[in-house]
């Protein structure tokens, strides 16, 4: 259930000078959770496989890209992405502030916050095929087009309409 | 007079610093053990035989040939080793050395080998024990920086990319990892298969360190055209001028 708001919600884009490891990632999106405001939330980066998928060593296991837990405002999920950009929509201008400071503080390094339009509002042909008709248009824009459905990581205050999956 | 071959023009640091790649008169920085070399490359265990694909040379009795006369061959080829490769991702962040220059250091200095420049990867192939020591030589050599660059015989996927928090190049099959040393440990070989021990490679070098000895021109670096705002564009530049204007008109003679 979407509940209307009576603000113009922003997005924003987070980009970290260097890709972040889980223990950081962990420190920045609660920083974020923390701050409020927040409607969705995506993290993005280059796909850390489990195994070697291919050449001379495939299936070979990648131990050190299993079991990526964090635990993000009282909820533990795995992160299969390096996170090097996260993307999110703020109830309203005024939650940018806090947002900005919560980057400075938890990251060791520079970070660049773009102001924009970052989630598409229209269902695509791929949101169609994978999930049919979306009812919750929060879903749009955190898909990953080329990613299989478990590989999603979707991020809420509340739970998403779409299988109810919060990772 | 003797002849001493000119490598390459500009008087930047990154000029100074590809003459020296391709000249082949590089800094040693560190001595990593053959055997590790071998476990990391992962052709074969190191102690083994080498796998050969044809019987050494002075057996095989050769044809009367003037040119095999003047050529000596390499260890390698002498022995009939397999042709191996090793093969190197260089990262953008001021890595020390590129694939360009990776190429050109082997064609210029290694004898027998062929060398191959992709726009994120460079690869060298050469007989087993020839290959193993120019492995060797770019392992100790200012042509590596271990967090910088490393050995990815697959999934090369990582030069173009942002460094991780710790500064190394980001490896989606993590075969280098930083220990709580400093130290750079290989823990798997160049395709990703778990090495039975970690092979320390030493520590990395810093960030000023990096952009000292790089080859890549950055515009946060040594940009090509030299001193920003100076009268002049630093030779490199003129010479790539000149070199694209002799390609373009390529012997075109409008008479």
């Amino acid at each position: 259930m979407v509940t209307p708001s009576d603000t113009e919600s922003i997005q924003v884009e987070i980009i970290p000078q260097r890709y972040l490891m889980p223990a950081t990632t962990q420190k920045l999106l609660n920083a974020i959770y923390e701050n409020g405001g927040l409607i969705r939330i995506m993290i993005h980066g280059p796909n850390l496989p489990r195994s070697v998928p291919y050449g001379p060593g495939r299936g070979s296991p990648i131990e050190e890209n299993r079991d990526l837990l964090i635990d993000v405002g009282g909820q533990a999920f795995e992160l299969s992405v390096k996170v090097g950009r996260i993307r999110l929509e703020l109830e309203s201008e005024k939650y940018f502030d806090g947002l900005k400071a919560a980057c400075e503080r938890t990251l060791p390094f520079s970070v660049q916050l773009k102001k924009g339009k970052f989630f598409h509002t229209r269902q695509t042909l791929t949101d169609y095929a994978k999930f049919g008709e979306v009812e919750d248009k929060r879903i749009l824009g955190l898909i990953d087009p080329r990613a299989k459905k478990e590989r999603l990581a979707i991020l809420s205050e509340e739970k998403v309409t779409i299988e109810d999956e919060e990772r | 007079m003797a002849y001493t071959p000119q490598f390459y023009p500009g008087s930047t640091s990154v000029g100074i610093n590809r003459r020296k790649h391709m000249s082949g008169k590089l800094d040693k920085l560190r001595d990593i053990p053959e055997a590790d070399v071998v476990a990391i490359m992962g052709h074969r265990a190191a102690g083994a035989d080498y796998s050969s694909t044809h019987p050494p040379l002075k057996e095989m009795g050769e044809p009367d040939c003037p040119i095999r006369q003047i050529v000596e061959p390499t260890a390698g080829a002498a022995a009939g080793d397999r042709v191996r490769y090793s093969q190197w991702t260089d990262s953008m962040y001021f890595a020390p050395s590129i694939p360009y220059w990776r190429s050109y250091w082997g064609a210029i200095n290694c004898k027998g080998c062929d060398p191959g420049t992709l726009s994120g990867r460079q690869i060298i192939e050469a007989r087993e024990r020839d290959i193993e020591a120019y492995t060797k030589a770019q392992y100790d050599s200012e042509m590596t920086d271990v967090a910088l660059c490393s050995m990815r015989g697959c999934t090369v996927h990582g030069h173009s990319l942002r460094l991780e928090e710790n500064g190394m190049q980001f490896d989606m099959l993590a075969r280098t990892e930083m220990g709580a040393d400093g130290n750079v440990y290989g823990v798997k070989d160049q395709v990703g298969i778990p090495l039975d021990r970690k092979v320390n490679l030493g520590k990395p070098m810093s960030e000023a360190e990096a952009k000292k000895r790089t080859t890549i021109f950055r515009f946060d670096g040594i940009p090509m055209c030299g001193k920003v705002g100076a009268r002049k564009y630093d030779e490199a530049v003129e010479a790539l001028h000149h070199m694209w204007e002799l390609r373009s008109k390529w012997g075109f003679r409008p008479e």
